[in-house]
């Protein structure tokens, strides 16, 4: 009886705990500068969207003057470099993913090994340099620099959760289909990839929360115009004339894409985050 | 021409060989069944005709064009897995059709072929299904159906009714024959059961330590193992091997085993056993020339005879068997051989020194 | 007679061999070459680390073998940063052991609201730590942040959260806490519940008294995902940068300069290139050493989950 009580209320502690911040950024968003700033923090109040609708339109009309806000610009780049950096991972990693799979050759162990040890390593000590040599050849701040560099993210992932799908295909049905007469190719794509397709997309999405969660690879190679959300919403707060209430809405249009995917995929998260260890 | 010819066909792995340059062929219209213990390479026999071994060195010649090298889709074979390796994701009717599509067949002729193959092996009302959808007995037969359905040169059967339910094993062995004779399509079939491979095959492969022990027809092999290894494999219950003693008597070799004497004309055996089958023993009330003492262990009904396990006052262990119901357990009984019944066998070179008897007496 | 054909040990000579695939190595190619691609870096880095090189002061770049090591070695700030490293890595990786393990726990019955919760905790872990230092940020801001405002309720008052040495790793062990917490809880809970119900079945009709069930059943049958977590989290907590560097940049003064923060401050601030990559070369020979014991811990999970052993 007791413990039963006990376990209630220590679920209620739990989540109260987790969830408080989100919901609080959430009311944050919605209430204007003089309420956020009063205390004790208000709960009742009449919501306002010109928050939102200041991010979504680009400018304010302050005290000061008419503010733009670029906000959006970093969300349109999250959306670039994650939806980039993942597409290029899949069509890098799915062959090599089978390669892996299907044969036991030499190296292969060595190379995904290495692979995962880089994701692992220090990110400062791979993107420090590249900072130094993209000024020299020029893929400074452009969106095909940092969607290679983001490879450092999206593909270690994509190669282990997807290997790992690709052994549980059984080989002898790729057999057959190429004993039916088709070649290689068509089995890879009309047996092998629809068959271990949930895992591919499992993949791919786990892979894009990373890349749209990143900081600090943005922070060393993008500036002003190409960063994403991790690094605008920082700045917003350096920023001089912005609004409380706006950096809380900023912060719920960052968090509303990884949100979307963790709740659509959540069946395949734990396997994605386990890199393939754990089935679901 | 031969619609298959293997040449020296060798697989290893790392250090071990799993098969020794084997050589055998194929006729047009024959079915060969390659039998053996589970382990000793058949299935991977059959995946270096298909050409997913790539591990394989040989020659392989299907009629008359060399494929040694050439990739599996371009063989013209047809094979059955055994399990089936259906494509899950696709309906029976896509899985039967998928060597049709291939040939880029048109879809309305593929569509007639698929279906009056489907009607032959009786899994027409189900195409529309998906593999997981079907019982293990209808998924053998579309995978049977595929590996047909293009009138390949050779089909490849591995083991297809390992995994089915008695019933449609004991079926399958009425049918399967007859459906491979009606399309005079040359076959490659696998099995461990050697009744199954005496009533599929018009030859017998035995497949024994990476090489072919023996290829021959299937009662030939069973009245006539060329080897001890061959001896013991085909026959169920398993042929009697008996150490013997052999000394030469008049320019062939009298052997004593288990209390019986045989002669045989051939030469002396380094390290002599003496075999003969269950059903080549004789059970009597009452001692006479030819016999030996015995006592009964034990009986077993199996499904078509009786097998009984008995001693002989030497102590050793032999397997009878017969229609009609025997003594039971315990009784004191004389055992002699039928006529006829014998082989002698060298343990050292594993080969049979001869299958034919020439004279019995019985030893004291 | 017989068309017996002894073959045993005769091996007649080759008379054709296949030709060797080369398709995997063609799969692979892409891949290898980002990974290689990502390998000049890495040993660009190294090669820094070898140099006397600072930005500001181009012309005396040199080459200086192990100078920047000893430097560093000899540095007292340099062992304040081990030590703030290994205490953020220790705390948060402790608590988020123990309150994942206790959450994970309490939801491992399949009923509807233990899963609802269980996908509701999901969520901070969505979030990008620098965006969630971000919102606690602004919730422990003196003037108007509800955590700040709870605080000097329950009596706290004046409590600083991050502005304050002392109780700034505090403030960002709490973040992390809440924002990986919910990894090492999805993991354990896969694991709770994939357990076999045996062992369990069996203590309960022995009366084997609840903590004793925990402690030598549940827990070593829950150890590969134990270890696995444990080590995935040190080895990205040893790391750590957007949270701390979201949250005040390494301050206050430095008690939060955590590895890669000092490392980015020696780059941007100081402009000494060397002295940077040589922080992070040795940050990387103790992931390296970390991350081989977790992919051998990966594998081991990997199988058990598979049934093999």
């Amino acid at each position: 009886m007791a413990g039963k009580a006990a376990r209630s209320l220590a679920k209620v502690l739990v989540v109260l705990f987790f969830m408080f911040p989100i919901f609080w950024i959430l009311v944050m968003s919605f209430q204007t500068n003089g309420e956020i700033l009063s205390l004790p923090p208000k709960l009742v109040f009449t919501p306002t969207l010109l928050n939102y609708a200041s991010l979504l339109v680009g400018h304010l009309k302050t005290s000061v003057g008419m503010l733009t806000i670029t906000f959006m610009r970093n969300v349109m780049n999250s959306f670039i470099l994650s939806a980039g950096s993942v597409a290029l991972a899949l069509v890098l990693g799915v062959p090599a993913a089978y390669a892996f799979a299907r044969f036991k050759f030499r190296f292969s162990e060595d190379i995904a090994f290495t692979l995962l040890s880089l994701k692992f390593a220090p990110a400062l000590l791979v993107v420090l340099p590249v900072a130094l040599e993209f000024q020299q050849i020029g893929l400074d701040n452009t969106y095909v620099g940092l969607i290679w560099i983001y490879q450092l993210i999206t593909l270690p992932l994509i190669l282990w959760i997807v290997r790992s799908y690709f052994e549980d295909v059984s080989p002898d049905i790729e057999y057959a289909y190429r004993v039916d007469g088709h070649s290689w190719l068509g089995g890879f794509v009309k047996i092998a990839i629809p068959l271990a397709g949930p895992g591919i997309a499992a993949a791919g999405l786990l892979a894009f929360i990373f890349a749209w969660n990143d900081f600090i690879f943005a922070l060393v190679l993008a500036s002003g115009p190409k960063q994403p959300v991790t690094v605008g919403a920082l700045a917003f707060v350096t920023a001089s004339g912005i609004q409380y209430g706006q950096i809380a809405a900023a912060v719920v249009l960052s968090i509303i894409p990884t949100f979307a995917i963790a709740l659509y995929a959540q069946r395949w998260l734990v396997e994605g985050l386990s890199l393939g260890a754990v089935k679901g | 021409m031969s619609a298959l010819d293997v040449t020296s066909l060798s697989v290893g792995f790392g250090d071990r060989q799993v098969l020794r340059g084997v050589s055998f062929d194929v006729g047009a219209g024959e079915t060969v069944v390659l039998f053996g213990p589970s382990g000793v390479g058949k299935t991977v026999m059959l995946r270096a005709i298909a050409g997913l071994e790539p591990r394989a060195r040989g020659r392989i010649v299907l009629n008359g064009r060399d494929v040694s090298a050439a990739p599996p889709e371009a063989r013209r074979i047809g094979m059955a897995f055994q399990n089936f390796a259906l494509y899950p994701h696709m309906t029976a009717f896509e899985n039967v059709a998928s060597p049709l599509n291939a040939q880029g067949i048109a879809a309305p002729a593929m569509g007639e072929r698929v279906r009056a193959l489907a009607r032959l092996l009786k899994i027409d009302h189900v195409l529309e299904h998906l593999p997981r959808q079907l019982s293990n007995g209808q998924k053998q037969r579309t995978a049977l159906a595929r590996a047909l359905v293009g009138e390949p040169d050779l089909v490849l059967f591995d083991d297809p009714l390992r995994n089915v339910d008695a019933k449609l094993r004991y079926e399958m062995r009425i049918e399967l024959p007859r459906l491979l004779a009606r399309r005079a399509t040359p076959s490659l079939y696998v099995t461990q059961d050697f009744r199954e491979a005496m009533a599929i095959g018009e030859r017998v492969a035995v497949l024994v330590e990476g090489g072919i022990a023996q290829l021959a027809s299937g009662a030939e092999v069973y009245e006539r193992p060329a080897t001890l290894a061959v001896a013991r494999l085909f026959g169920d219950p398993p042929m009697n091997l008996v150490p013997a003693q052999a000394e030469a008597r008049g320019g062939g070799v009298l052997v004593r085993a288990a209390g019986l004497g045989f002669g045989f004309a051939t030469e002396m055996p380094d390290d002599p056993i003496f075999g003969i089958r269950p059903e080549g023993l004789v059970l009597h009330r009452d001692s006479g020339p030819g016999r030996t003492a015995a006592k009964i262990l034990a009986v077993t009904p199996a499904s078509e005879q009786y097998v009984v396990l008995a001693r002989t006052e030497g102590g050793i262990e032999l397997l009878l068997s017969r229609e009609t119901p025997p003594p039971s357990e315990g009784t004191e009984v004389w055992i002699g051989a039928a006529r006829g019944s014998g082989a002698l066998f060298d343990r050292t070179s594993g080969l049979c020194m001869s299958n034919a008897p020439v004279m019995e007496e019985a030893v004291a | 007679m017989n068309d017996a054909v002894a073959t045993a040990g005769k091996l007649a000579p080759e008379t054709f061999r296949a030709p060797r695939n080369r398709l995997p190595y063609l799969l692979s190619l892409p891949a290898l070459f980002v990974c290689i691609w990502i390998l000049v870096p890495f040993f660009t880095a190294v090669w820094y680390s070898l140099e006397h090189y600072n930005m500001s002061f181009p012309a005396g770049r040199s080459f200086a073998w192990f100078a920047n090591y000893i430097d560093l070695f000899t540095d007292p700030a340099f062992w304040h940063t081990v030590a703030v490293s290994l205490i953020y890595v220790g705390g948060s990786v402790a608590f988020e052991l123990m309150l994942g393990l206790g959450i994970a726990m309490l939801l491992r019955e399949r009923t509807l609201i233990n899963n609802a919760i269980a996908v509701a905790l999901l969520l901070p872990l969505m979030v990008a730590p620098v965006i969630a230092s971000l919102i606690w940020k602004l919730m422990t801001n003196p003037d108007f942040g509800v955590y700040a405002w709870m605080a000097s309720e329950l009596g706290f008052r004046h409590f600083r959260w991050a502005s304050d040495p002392s109780t700034a790793m505090f403030t960002v062990v709490l973040i992390d806490i809440w924002v990986n917490t919910p990894f090492i809880m999805i993991l354990l809970l896969a694991g709770l519940r994939s357990l076999p119900s045996q062992p369990f079945e069996a203590a309960a009709l022995d009366d084997v008294p609840g903590y004793l069930v925990f402690w030598r059943i549940t827990l070593p049958m829950l150890m590969p995902y134990i270890l696995t977590a444990t080590l995935f989290r040190m080895l990205l907590a040893l790391q750590e940068f957007a949270i701390v560097y979201g949250m005040t940049q390494g301050g206050p003064g430095n008690a939060l300069m955590v590895f890669q923060v000092d490392a980015y401050n020696e780059f941007y601030q100081n402009m000494n290139v060397g002295r940077s990559a040589a922080v992070l070369v040795i940050l990387w020979a103790i992931t390296f050493v970390l991350s081989k014991l977790f992919v051998n811990q990966w594998y081991r999970l990997r199988a058990r989950n598979r049934g093999e052993i």
